[in-house]
């Protein structure tokens, strides 16, 4: 990576953390979906300038577009305040209980991405667009990729089977199990 | 029914076809309007005809007509005479802030005094100015246009049926009854 | 590319981004009255009121910028913008004639349809940040409405793609074929109405559905926020009708006058599928909730699915 690329990086990473630190810092509920999309934007950044372009796009597609409009849908057809929620807070055991486990999940992904992945050089000339991911999916990784699809599908069937009031012993359950 | 969609590709042709037609948009400050005949824009009064016998008021539906009068008397214009009163109209105003313009005045009045002229760019910036008066009321005069003729098939006036039958055959006079045949 | 022809095709965008809408708006002034035997606009500019947005634009310029009390000013003041941007940004990757986008990008159809999701937010945010029920159901039925819609759009885009085996906008158009307006005629309707629902356009206006709504997410905005709105909403219909050209109409493409002036074609495509959307919103009567989001699950979904498959069959056997 040349200079102006680090740096960029840099600075999306480092807007990637801010945000998430908002994201669960804030008080006001709908604020914190709003951190959301900068954060995943943020990241979705990073991951173009590691030239995985594809991969960049489809996080803006499901996770901006997608997942935090839904996160939004919900927050408004519940109760979503404008102004702090006061009861949003929480005791200060909670907070250190909180960030130690948020500190010791980083801590695990950055030394598994270390361990992995350090010393690798991103070829620069060749772009993580679709043709690559796509081999990548369907010959190396076939088998995981429909794995996932079968987790995926079951999870929409459980969502059809609670969410039908028709169905002897189901329905009644309000709480819909939202699967993504 | 028949095939899906048939609804929405009618709605779609119907827009469509209105489209390609000219629009009935009349460009009014620009182009003055077409208007039909016997139009109701505002009421012109002729003076000479007004009696002031008040008909007209008394049918106004909101009592918009103003009428003022007095009473003259004449001098006996042969010796020995009698002397004749007369009505002398002081002032005649229709407020056309209230007016509903159904025309009743018109229909009452028995003197041919008024008249619809076509006339409709009278607005005022003050309401009070809505009173005409009856020196704008007769200046309307100008403007109201010759009676349409009448529609084919339609019965003749009265008065102009009634003059042929006299032509016709002098009838005694007192006897009423052939005008109500007429009918 | 030197910089001086990167930023002669970005002043170039930028004035498409701010006088298509304007034009789109027009046409849809003059079309829509002469449908209803109107004339509309006539004053403004002189002939046949050809200024009467611009007439428009200077009003709202002068007009109040209401912040509600009650609302949350930041997220308020941002959302037209966030509403607004992401057509720009779709704007530059379309490729009017072959090898003329302002940018290019190997995965430009998902890029494009990734960056039209997010407009989405600028609604959410402009409903909930206004302080207004009315706002907030707007924002939801919009909400509901994307996330029904966008997977219909998703997978007609899908079947074009797979279809001209790239992602790439100009090389889906440089592998269209004539015959492919037949091929993916299924695909192109399920794209037209899908895209339709996403811009909230009649008959899927529910999200501002004035008599229920007053204006959905836009009640508490007025002057140039409320004019950004407006502009988002044409700016919507003419990328729109921008991406289902190249996709779906061959783009560039015609039996005639093709080289250096291929780009009028994909104007002229694009004004054409814009007059579409006007001509069906004044036409079709509102969609009810249910019956629009029947329309999404039971039809639209479906008939992408089967679509996927015939482009899939026609590409083996072929
Ligand atoms: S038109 Fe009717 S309302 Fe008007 S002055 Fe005559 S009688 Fe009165
Ligand atoms: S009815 Fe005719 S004649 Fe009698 S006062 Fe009215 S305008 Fe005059």
């Amino acid at each position: 990576m040349n200079a102006a690329v680090t740096v960029v990086f840099a600075l999306l990473g480092v807007l990637a953390v801010g945000s998430a630190l908002l994201v669960v810092t804030t008080r006001q509920v709908v604020h914190a979906a709003l951190w959301l999309v900068v954060a995943l934007g943020a990241v979705a950044g990073c991951y173009l300038l590691l030239r995985a372009e594809f991969v960049a796009w489809v996080q803006v597609l499901v996770y901006v577009g997608a997942v935090v409009v839904l996160l939004l849908f919900a927050l408004m057809l519940t109760k979503a305040p404008i102004g702090v929620s006061e009861d949003l807070d929480a005791g200060l055991a909670q907070r250190v209980v909180a960030a130690m486990v948020a500190l010791a999940t980083g801590a695990l992904l950055v030394t598994v991405l270390v361990d992995g992945f350090s010393g690798e050089v991103i070829d620069q000339g060749a772009t993580g667009g679709a043709p690559a991911i796509g081999a990548s999916v369907f010959r190396s990784w076939v088998l995981p990729f429909e794995v996932l699809s079968v987790l995926l599908l079951a999870a929409l069937v459980g969502a059809i089977v609670l969410s039908r009031r028709d169905v002897p012993g189901a329905g009644a359950a309000d709480s819909v199990a939202g699967g993504r | 029914m028949g095939l899906p969609g048939r609804g929405l590709a009618g709605g779609l042709a119907t827009t469509f076809r209105t489209m390609t037609r000219r629009s009935i948009t009349q460009q009014y400050p620009d182009v003055s309007p077409d208007l039909p005949p016997r139009t109701r824009g505002v009421i012109a009064l002729l003076e000479e005809n007004c009696t002031v016998c008040m008909l007209c008021a008394r049918e106004c539906p909101d009592w918009c007509i103003y009428i003022d009068s007095h009473k003259e008397t004449l001098p006996a214009t042969t010796e020995g005479g009698r002397e004749r009163t007369r009505n002398v109209l002081d002032r005649f105003a229709i407020d056309f802030s209230l007016c509903m313009y159904c025309g009743i005045c018109i229909e009452a009045c028995p003197f041919d005094a008024l008249f619809w002229s076509p006339e409709f760019e009278y607005a005022e910036l003050d309401i009070r100015e809505l009173v005409h008066e009856r020196d704008r009321l007769a200046l309307w005069m100008d403007t109201v246009p010759p009676p349409p003729p009448l529609d084919p098939g339609a019965e003749e006036a009265k008065e102009i049926a009634a003059a042929r039958k006299a032509v016709a055959a002098p009838a005694p006079t007192g006897d009423r009854h052939g005008e109500g045949a007429a009918r | 590319m030197s910089v001086l022809d990167l930023l002669l095709r970005l002043v170039l965008l930028l004035a498409c981004f701010l006088v298509l809408p304007l034009v789109v708006g027009q046409i849809e002034h003059k079309a829509m009255a002469h449908m209803q035997s109107r004339l509309g606009p006539m004053y403004a500019g002189g002939f046949h009121g050809w200024a009467q947005l611009v007439a428009d634009g200077v009003k709202f310029a002068q007009k109040e910028d209401v912040l509600p009390a009650a609302a949350d000013p930041w997220v308020f003041r941002l959302a037209p913008a966030l509403a607004l941007l992401p057509y720009l940004v779709v704007l530059a990757l379309i490729p009017v004639g072959a090898g003329q986008a302002v940018v290019s990008a190997d995965v430009g159809i998902f890029l494009v349809l990734a960056v039209m999701g997010i407009g989405i937010i600028g609604t959410v945010m402009a409903g909930w940040a206004s302080a207004n029920k009315f706002s907030v159901l707007g924002a939801l039925r919009a909400a509901a409405q994307l996330l029904s819609y966008e997977l219909p759009l998703v997978l007609a885009a899908a079947s074009v793609a797979m279809a001209a085996g790239t992602l790439s906008l100009p090389g889906i158009v440089e592998a269209w074929r004539p015959w492919w307006l037949l091929w993916q005629l299924p695909g192109a309707l399920i794209f037209l109405v899908a895209g339709l629902a996403e811009l909230s356009r009649s008959p899927f206006d529910m999200p501002v559905a004035e008599s229920e709504i007053i204006f959905g997410a836009y009640t508490e905005y007025a002057g140039l926020r409320f004019a950004l709105f407006l502009l988002a909403e044409y700016a919507g219909i003419v990328v729109l009708g921008a991406l289902t050209t190249v996709l779906f109409l061959g783009g560039w493409k015609w039996p005639f006058l093709v080289g250096g002036l291929g780009w009028l074609w994909t104007l002229v495509k694009t004004l054409a599928v814009a007059f579409l959307v006007i001509w069906l919103r004044v036409s079709l009567p509102r969609l009810r909730e249910d019956q629009l989001q029947r329309l999404a699950w039971a039809w639209l979904v479906p008939l992408a699915l089967v679509q996927l498959m015939i482009t899939g069959v026609v590409r083996v056997m072929g």
